[in-house]
């Protein structure tokens, strides 16, 4: 990519519909945790910052076994804020563009390649699949899709959480990260295979989904 | 360009040893030494108290052996190099008082340009501690926003104070107490200096 970019990946939330009492990044799916499989994935991207709340210690330790450069950027409001408050404050001084991540995704690695490929602005989703999901509408024009609004009945794709957009965009807000994007809308489409982990359920799925190689089970 | 003024830790931060700890072993008072940062550590000794205690160690040491021996420490020098290039923008704060230092800030280019502790010497020994760095009167000297960069306890103040506060754990870990008021951790060199830069 020549542009430069500046990776987020938000870790600060607390879990708790998960009930672990630990937070999600620091989750072991196959023995791996999602933080870990994110930075993995990750590898050749130069600028990455991880954005920590709960349990920021154990979290900046795990990331730091797998590679040493990363800027943390704390978000002490964890409690109140949601994942938009922690991508605002690790926009702020970034390279042009920001890919955001939440640290409880999982996404097919065929679809992150595709991901870091991109070099414009994008807003992703992938089939419905949660039982609460912000659903994305959408339009086409001229062979590209966009997204033209976020919404809870209406939509073709469950939105993840998966964006890339200018880093002076992003920097205000304190709800979700769609709040954040809505303004700027249309933003070009992308497709992606994903998982969150919302709920045990949602583990549970997930777990199977990487042992039978990020194949078919789980819907 | 934003205006930042950015305040930067000597110690640990600005050099890639510790002072203290690389000093005392070369004096053979390391334990000692270690034991008040120890009691500091649990809680047991308050920063200032153990600070005076560990300056009373160091009485019965020539200053010139101790300025020579701090100003062998090396620096991380890329960090040293952005302080000279943006020099004007810079200041160094720390707790270390003026005797003990001279030649290590030197190094720096920053003799005119730094808040620090402040004692006596006569003959070649240090007297007394006549002041201890108070975070709170730098903070109010300073007019614009600042970025502080830091990693011991006692440089949480002043990176709580800071509009960017960023704890270094390139040298030694991060405290406890910066961690819960910095607002970034960094933990390479060049990964801080890159970032100062999107600061500038």
């Amino acid at each position: 990519m020549a542009v430069s970019r500046t990776v987020i990946i938000s870790c600060a939330g607390m879990g708790n519909r998960l009930g672990l009492g630990t937070t999600k990044a620091l989750l072991e799916i196959d023995g791996k945790p999602l933080i870990i499989r994110h930075l993995e994935m990750l590898e050749h991207e130069r600028d990455i910052r991880v954005v920590v709340g709960y349990q920021a210690e154990a979290v900046i330790e795990t990331a730091r076994k797998y590679r040493d450069d990363i800027l943390f950027v704390f978000n002490h409001q964890y409690r109140e804020t949601g994942t938009g408050a922690s991508v605002a404050l690790a926009a702020k001084y970034a390279g042009e563009f920001i890919l955001s991540l939440d640290g409880d995704l999982l996404v097919h690695p065929e679809d992150l390649e595709q991901v870091l490929a991109c070099d414009h602005e994008f807003v992703s989703g992938g089939e419905p699949v949660t039982d609460d999901p912000w659903l994305l509408q959408t339009y086409q024009e001229e062979g590209t899709e966009f997204v033209s609004s976020f919404s809870r009945t209406m939509g073709t794709y469950e939105w993840n959480g998966i964006t890339q957009m200018k880093s002076r965009k992003m920097q205000n807000g304190t709800g979700h990260v769609f709040q954040l994007i809505e303004p700027y809308l249309p933003v070009p489409f992308l497709e992606l295979r994903t998982r969150e982990i919302d709920t045990v359920n949602d583990y549970e799925r997930a777990l199977a989904w990487v042992k039978n190689d990020f194949n078919g089970v789980g819907k | 360009m934003s205006g930042y003024v950015f305040l930067f830790e000597l110690d640990a931060v600005i050099t890639r040893q510790e002072m203290l700890p690389a000093i005392s072993r070369k004096l053979g008072i390391y334990e000692q030494m270690c034991s008040l940062t120890e009691r500091t550590v649990q809680g047991e000794l308050p920063y200032k108290q153990s600070f005076l205690q560990k300056a009373e160690l160091l009485k019965k040491v020539p200053l010139s052996l101790l300025r020579r021996l701090s100003g062998g420490l090396p620096l991380n020098e890329k960090l040293a190099e952005f302080i000279r290039i943006h020099r004007h923008r810079c200041h160094i704060v720390t707790v270390l008082p003026d005797v003990w230092i001279r030649e290590l800030i030197e190094k720096t280019g920053m003799e005119d340009r730094i808040f620090c502790s402040r004692a006596s010497a006569e003959h070649d020994y240090i007297q007394n501690i006549v002041s201890i760095l108070d975070q709170n009167t730098v903070m109010k000297q300073m007019n614009l926003p600042c970025v502080a960069v830091g990693a011991g306890n006692y440089d949480a103040q002043i990176i709580q104070a800071a509009e960017i506060g960023i704890g270094y754990g390139g040298v030694r870990s991060i405290s406890p107490a910066v961690l819960a008021s910095a607002s970034h951790a960094v933990y390479q060199e060049e990964k801080l200096v890159e970032f100062l830069e999107r600061l500038l």
